[in-house]
């Protein structure tokens, strides 16, 4: 039997699985590098005190959400002005010492490299950096408006990123890096194709490209929504796996098309199963089918949340419990 | 009407920094202001919406061709009688209890503003009884909207429509609800009015409603 991190790499590789996977279980997080231990990403958890993050904005939490929000009113909005930001936007120091990462390389130490890939958490990512500072609307018509400030915005957080990529690769040298950032809703993107190309995919072929010239085996992008016409864009800037794909992406069909250059991990829409009213056989119709038209190569079947734990915590469970049904049924 | 169309095209393609001189030009050249409303400005946004729910435009392209009407109405607005602007009555929208997504709260309540509807936005997080408040201090409302974007603020979506069709004022207002887990079925069971699935097709509802 494969280990958990071998299983993985054979299905990306379009190699010999001997299951499907089940969902995180290959990937360790290890979360306590110098920037989390000094800043914090957001508050501790539903209904904790809202925080104020590394850039500067302010991230709440209210209670029953999935996850935690920046606040936009005058009194929380960093950039009100897109083509002052140089004054408003500070990009936080990251010149952390061995001495400072030492608690991070002890837990990546710590973990069964054999058994798991260890991966490093980076959110938000470049387009929700914008959001996050500049308001998500302003930011839309930014790109129309002011074009060449939001050009200078996003290489600006594109070079903090690559610094912060050197030091993780330097310190930490993860097998993963689990980068955040929501491109769309569930049936768009939020900008067309064209416009995300022209903003994001140089910022990204950097920023992916230096983690894989750099030690880093697998770059897998969380982006919980529909984002199908995405896809070669996310391939040309080095995502080898699409983690938090919707169903509405019609997965068989680009496994298909795309699957030698990457992998979807997804497939079963939080919306779907994560509810207090959730029972199995609402999980076994968002989850049997799927496996069965994805197959057993390219295709990682899991829930669209950005990390391993679901808003109702069973359901995280009883996901597992479905996959290791259609492992029996498929293997 | 060269004036009108002028106008219509400066909001289908968002030019908010042009529009001001071409409503102007318009009502120079002695275009009716209800007119440059209705057919240049209302007519372009229906286009907008249209565009928009067929995955023709995106976001940014929806939001500059409604600050683009929203800068042309201020040139019009001296000259047009009190009742042609938010002719087709008030709308109260919100984002329910617990729930901070706005973007498409916030279409919704652009496209109804873009179609003629005087629009109260309650923004996000709205307790249920603000709902009723803002009715009773605005008893001419003639729809309700409420949204919900997670699975976990379905319940207080249900108990907001619950708190509106327990209260005296029920049968004057229609109830619309939507939200990205939001479907027909659950709008139905929790007793809304309508559901529609994007922004556009909200605004052409209220109108059905509202008629």
């Amino acid at each position: 039997m494969l280990t958990k991190r071998q299983n993985m790499l054979e299905v990306i590789k379009g190699g010999n699985p001997d299951r499907f996977v089940k969902q995180y279980e290959a990937l360790a997080f290890v979360m306590n590098t110098p920037y989390a231990l000094q800043y914090p990403l957001m508050p501790e958890g539903p209904g904790a005190p809202a925080v104020k993050c590394a850039w500067g904005y302010t991230n709440a939490w209210p209670e029953g959400m999935p996850g935690a929000f920046p606040m936009h009113d005058p009194e929380h909005l960093v950039c009100p002005d897109i083509t002052e930001w140089r004054k408003y936007v500070k990009a936080p120091d990251i010149n952390y010492t061995a001495e400072d990462w030492k608690p991070c390389q002890e837990a990546v130490a710590a973990v069964d490299r054999n058994e798991y890939l260890v991966a490093a958490f980076v959110a938000p990512g470049v387009f929700e950096m914008c959001h996050y500072l500049c308001e998500i609307q302003t930011t839309m018509m930014n790109f129309y408006e002011e074009p060449e400030a939001m050009h200078e915005l996003i290489d600006y957080i594109t070079d903090w990123e690559l610094k912060w990529a050197e030091q993780i690769c330097t310190y930490m040298k993860p097998d993963v890096i689990f980068h955040h950032d929501d491109w769309g809703t569930q049936k768009s993107t939020f900008i067309s194709v064209d416009m995300f190309r022209e903003f994001y995919l140089e910022s990204y072929k950097k920023i992916y490209g230096y983690y894989h010239d750099h030690g880093v085996q697998l770059v897998v992008h969380h982006n919980d929504s529909f984002s199908a016409t995405l896809v070669p864009s996310m391939i040309e800037m080095g995502i080898d796996v699409w983690q938090g794909c919707m169903s509405v992406n019609d997965l068989p069909k680009l496994v298909k098309e795309y699957g030698k250059d990457i992998t979807f991990m997804g497939g079963i829409d939080n919306g779907k199963v994560d509810r207090a009213d959730w029972t199995q056989e609402m999980i076994a119709e968002a989850t049997d089918q799927l496996c069965r038209d994805c197959g057993k190569l390219y295709f990682i079947p899991c829930e669209t949340q950005g990390l391993n734990y679901t808003s109702f915590p069973e359901v995280y469970g009883a996901i597992d419990e479905e996959i290791e049904k259609m492992t029996k049924e498929m293997f | 009407m060269a004036g009108i169309q002028e106008v219509y095209d400066l909001v289908v393609k968002g030019k908010s920094k042009l529009i001001g001189a071409a409503v102007q030009e318009a009502l120079d050249a002695g275009c009716d202001a209800a007119e440059i409303l209705n057919k240049g400005m209302i007519g372009a946004m229906d286009e907008v919406g249209e565009k928009f729910k067929n995955g023709e435009i995106f976001v940014p392209e929806m939001l500059i061709a409604a600050k683009a009407m929203k800068k042309g109405v201020e040139v019009l607005k001296p000259h047009l009688a009190s009742g042609d602007q938010g002719a087709l009555g008030k709308v109260i929208i919100g984002t329910v209890a617990g729930d901070l997504h706005d973007i498409g709260k916030n279409l919704v309540a652009m496209m109804m503003e873009s179609t003629g509807f005087e629009v109260i936005d309650l923004g996000v997080d709205v307790p249920k009884e603000k709902f009723v408040e803002t009715y009773q201090a605005n008893p001419d409302t003639k729809i309700i909207c409420c949204s919900a974007l997670l699975t976990t603020t379905m319940p207080s979506l249900k108990d907001t429509v619950a708190l509106l069709n327990s209260s005296d004022f029920r049968s004057n207002i229609k109830v619309m609800v939507g939200g990205a887990p939001i479907t027909q079925a659950f709008a139905d069971e929790i007793g809304a009015d309508a559901y529609t699935e994007d922004a556009a097709s909200a605004a052409q509802k209220a109108k059905e409603l509202a008629s």
